[in-house]
């Protein structure tokens, strides 16, 4: 199963949700698929979970969609028991495990090429829902799930290692863009404004 | 901290509109904990690493809360790349209270003296504005000032408390 396969599962599934990505090849993979205004790409490795979990614990009525990948996840575990202590029942976060660092160009590998298993880590931290799929059928099942029913979910989803991304024209657009684009968005969708501008609304500053 | 300087604090967050606190307790400030945790205004969130409260704060900010991460000075250490990789790079305004220990006025410095007095060389080199605040009477003014700021600059911004705040 390819990182793209189950990307593409999921594109048609988004509307409304938000989704938060790490800055991983899927970053690339999914801004190529969606051009949803509602996309968070949070371009760093180790923040997208935490930056989702905030979003999650402040917009509680729509859903959250964090990706991640192994080696963002494994550079940020800190997450995890905060994650399942906080139990969003918003938020859905997929793993894309590949077990290797690809951007290292020698295909160096992740801990969960060796003893580590990320849905066995998550449980222990206490996230009840965590499981790992092996084919796009069971991660259709899972994201579907995640997104049709209430509670926190983690799915690790075990993937080739391929770098198709560095084929891909990647988005035309730097974090700023996409920050002023996703709050613009929160800010027609969930009708209140976002960043404070107290000249706007008046106050002596 | 004493009780009645750690409600000047609360209140002052309050009044200059910050409704959500992520978190990593310390000795200094913990007193705000329970007066956060106590007033429904607040979303309050402990975390176990100062680098995951950077991140969820930025969450927090980015959905139109005023978001404020308190920590240990060392916290800014921890936090150095999520202040870079999500604070500076997307802009996101946070409030940083951070407790600074081992300063000149800390009255609890012993050993930290000297280890830890680097943060404000730390704060400069990720480009984020800072105050060092030691007395309660003018608590109100410097996080009115601070949140005002961080809103204009859209960056996190750092109060590193010190002197009555360390008792």
């Amino acid at each position: 199963m390819k990182r793209f396969d189950c990307l593409e599962v999921m594109a048609p599934l988004v509307k409304d949700e938000i989704v938060v990505t790490s800055g991983s090849g899927q970053r690339v993979e999914w801004g190529h698929l969606s051009q949803h205004d509602g996309n968070l790409f949070v371009g760093s490795l180790g923040n997208a979970l935490g930056v989702g979990l905030g979003v999650a614990l402040c917009l509680p009525k729509r859903k959250v969609i964090v990706l991640e990948s192994d080696g963002s996840l494994l550079l940020s575990l800190f997450n995890l028991p905060t994650v399942a202590n906080q139990n969003p029942a918003n938020l859905v976060v997929v793993v894309f495990d590949n077990q290797a660092y690809s951007r290292s160009n020698i295909s160096h590998p992740t801990a969960t090429a060796g003893k580590t298993d990320l849905a066995m880590t998550a449980k222990g931290t206490g996230i009840e829902h965590a499981v790992t799929v092996r084919d796009t059928a069971a991660f259709e099942k899972e994201i579907v799930d995640g997104l049709r029913t209430e509670g926190l979910r983690f799915i690790v989803a075990k993937v080739e290692e391929t770098l198709d991304h560095r084929k891909m024209t990647r988005p035309n657009f730097d974090l700023l863009e996409n920050k002023y684009r996703f709050v613009r968005y929160l800010e027609r969708t969930e009708g209140k404004a976002i960043f404070l501008n107290e000249r706007a609304e008046g106050k002596k500053i | 901290m004493e009780n009645s300087v750690a409600q000047r604090l609360v209140t002052a967050l309050k009044d200059s509109g910050v409704s959500f606190v992520s978190y990593l307790p310390e000795t200094r400030l913990s007193r705000i904990i329970p007066l956060l945790q106590e007033d429904s205004l607040f979303r309050v969130v402990p975390t176990t690493s100062e680098a995951e409260a950077v991140s969820i704060a930025a969450g927090a900010a980015l959905t139109g809360n005023q978001a404020a991460v308190y920590m240990e000075g060392t916290g800014v250490y921890v936090s150095a790349y999520s202040l870079f990789a999500v604070g500076e790079r997307f802009g996101v305004p946070m409030l940083l209270l951070v407790s600074y220990v081992g300063s000149f006025n800390d009255k609890r410095n012993s050993s930290a003296f000297s280890h830890y007095t680097k943060t404000p060389q730390l704060l400069q080199a990720l480009g984020i504005e800072y105050q060092v605040v030691s007395r309660a009477e003018e608590i109100e003014e410097q996080v009115g000032d601070a949140v005002r700021v961080m809103n204009s600059l859209k960056l996190p911004v750092a109060l590193l408390f010190t002197g009555e705040f360390t008792l």
